[in-house]
């Protein structure tokens, strides 16, 4: 009895199974959508092959929707409104969809494939996205595992962005990836030359992009980059500035404090910047020259474990343990955090026990 | 033992573009069941046990975090650096819930050797016994994490005849 009902179960598995992968092969091979409409904003409609992801058909029509993960939906990123047309979310969205999004339609676009007519809202600023084709002009070394790489805009030439922004640079199929891939990286550039970008990438174990960036990108090659992207940006307040960093989360706020030389801002801003040893601090003459250049304005570096040999008189401790220290009535201050996630969590809380509201807090997590 | 439909699916989910670009088996073409078999008889070799290695791992991250995001030192034989990347992973196994893209990187001071795991990692040695195929970007050998980790052998398990409590 127990062998028949176990035979039984198998049996409608395999079916089920069979059945699955027979409509995921005909769905791919078979089926044809045909042409579909897509009115975006009520201002603009497109019309598009059926078929494909709707974060792909939207890429190669230029709306350039942020992404992290290549539309596996697996970062959460690439999220619009589809006002009509997509049904009910899917199993692979609900985990990123909160109540509140999913009442008003929020979808990721990446699990939305185009198979009828959709109307869509997008941020109006992404259509200041724009792809470029670019050369590799410079690459060198800040430390031994974080690498400056300057790119010269050909076509468009220029770029118009908010320093502390983001685009997406495009890897090349090679042999960590079948297929070409993007990734998010902040600019570390002066806005004002909008004829070229500059980007800070750290060395990640196995990583796709930055173990293409670190072993096979070489000046002279071409690339591909879109954006800008991000609301990450210095916010036109009369308050002081605290801005904390921790390794390539340098990036965005150094294009901020270009953009404050640039305007002679004469805010009170302190940066502190957080490493483990000597080896893991860079830029730090550009600091120096920022400091000269702006009125108030303080580069605060300081090591939580310095090597043996590292002659440091600077300060010593957890990034957050020197912001605690040096931090004094952050109710009129407000906060710029740049790095990993944990750093930022731990920051958040920090400058909250100094005063600082929560909502003059603006981070930009490696996450 | 014989791979089940159940476990067809699971595989399913391992392959590559399902829920990671590079799936979980790499080069690997044997069934699951023996992908799990075969580890299973190696973690038994070794002396430990599946929960053993996870609470381990799980023991370094958690020591790691206070570096927020920086290499620490744990203890006199560990530098574990603890980070994360944006997005979150379901468990090709089927449990429910996502698992932050965390990665941990120990480094074992007196050797040198280190090694890099997520936490999906941690709850799939755990959960499944499951180190992923071979020639997977993220597959851990048994045998490194009990040198590089320093695991001691587990206690053999209390032999069937003798009553639990008891010397």
């Amino acid at each position: 009895m127990l062998t028949a009902f176990l035979i039984s179960v198998g049996v409608m598995c395999a079916i089920t199974a069979v059945l699955a992968v027979l409509m995921i092969v005909a769905d791919a091979t078979i089926a044809n959508y045909g042409e579909v409409k897509i009115a975006v904003n009520d201002s603009r409609e497109i019309t598009v092959e059926g078929g494909r992801p709707l974060l792909s058909t939207l890429k190669d029509e230029q709306i350039f929707i942020p992404s992290a993960c290549g539309g596996r939906g697996s970062c959460g990123l690439c999220k619009l409104k589809i006002t009509e047309g997509a049904g009910e979310p899917l199993p692979t969205e609900l985990p990123w969809l909160s109540p509140d999004e999913q009442r008003q339609k929020v979808r990721l676009s990446c699990q939305i494939k185009v198979k009828n007519n959709l109307r869509i809202e997008i941020p109006e600023e992404l259509f200041n996205v724009k792809q470029y084709e670019a050369e590799v002009t410079a690459i060198r070394d800040l430390t031994y595992d974080i690498k400056e790489v300057r790119l010269k805009l050909l076509a468009p030439g220029e770029i118009s962005y908010r320093a502390g922004q983001f685009i997406q640079f495009e890897v090349p199929a090679y042999e960590l990836t079948s297929e070409p891939v993007y990734r998010a990286y902040s600019m570390s550039s002066d806005p004002a030359r909008n004829g070229e970008i500059e980007m800070e990438i750290r060395y990640v174990p196995n990583g796709i992009c930055t173990t293409y960036v670190h072993r096979h990108l070489k000046e002279g090659d071409k690339a591909i980059v879109n954006g800008p992207y991000g609301d990450f940006y210095l916010r036109e307040t009369d308050r002081r500035i605290v801005f904390v960093a921790g390794g390539s989360g340098m990036a965005p706020i150094k294009s901020i404090l270009h953009q404050m030389v640039n305007e002679n801002n004469a805010r009170s801003a302190r940066y502190f910047f957080g490493a483990r040893a000597a080896r893991d601090l860079f830029l730090l003459d550009k600091m120096k020259e920022f400091e000269q250049q702006l009125p108030d304005f303080e580069f605060i570096p300081a090591l939580s474990e310095p090597d043996p040999g590292d002659d440091w008189s600077g300060e010593r401790g957890l990034i957050t343990e020197v912001v605690a220290r040096r931090v004094e009535g952050a109710a009129d201050t407000e906060a710029y955090l740049c790095g990993s996630p944990l750093m930022i969590d731990a920051c958040i809380e920090v400058l909250k026990e100094k005063g600082m509201p929560e909502e003059l807090i603006y981070y930009d997590k490696f996450a | 033992m014989k791979q089940t439909p159940a476990m067809d699916e699971i595989q399913r989910q391992m392959q590559p573009g399902i829920i990671t670009r590079d799936g979980f088996l790499g080069r690997d073409r044997r069934k699951l069941v023996d992908i799990l078999d075969d580890d299973n008889a190696e973690v038994n070799r070794l002396g430990l046990t599946h929960e053993a290695i996870a609470r381990r791992m799980r023991e370094l991250r958690d020591a790691g975090r206070k570096g927020i995001g920086l290499a620490t030192r744990v203890g006199q034989g560990f530098e574990v650096q603890v980070d994360s990347v944006r997005g979150k992973l379901p468990c090709p196994f089927g449990h429910a819930g996502l698992v932050q893209k965390i990665n941990t990187t120990v480094k074992n001071l007196a050797s040198g050797r280190e090694i890099t795991y997520t936490d999906l990692n941690i709850h799939m040695i755990g959960e499944h016994g499951f180190y992923e195929g071979r020639g997977s970007a993220f597959r851990l050998e048994p045998s490194h994490l009990k040198e590089i980790l320093a695991i001691p052998e587990s206690p053999p398990p209390p032999s069937p005849d003798m009553p639990q409590g008891l010397p």
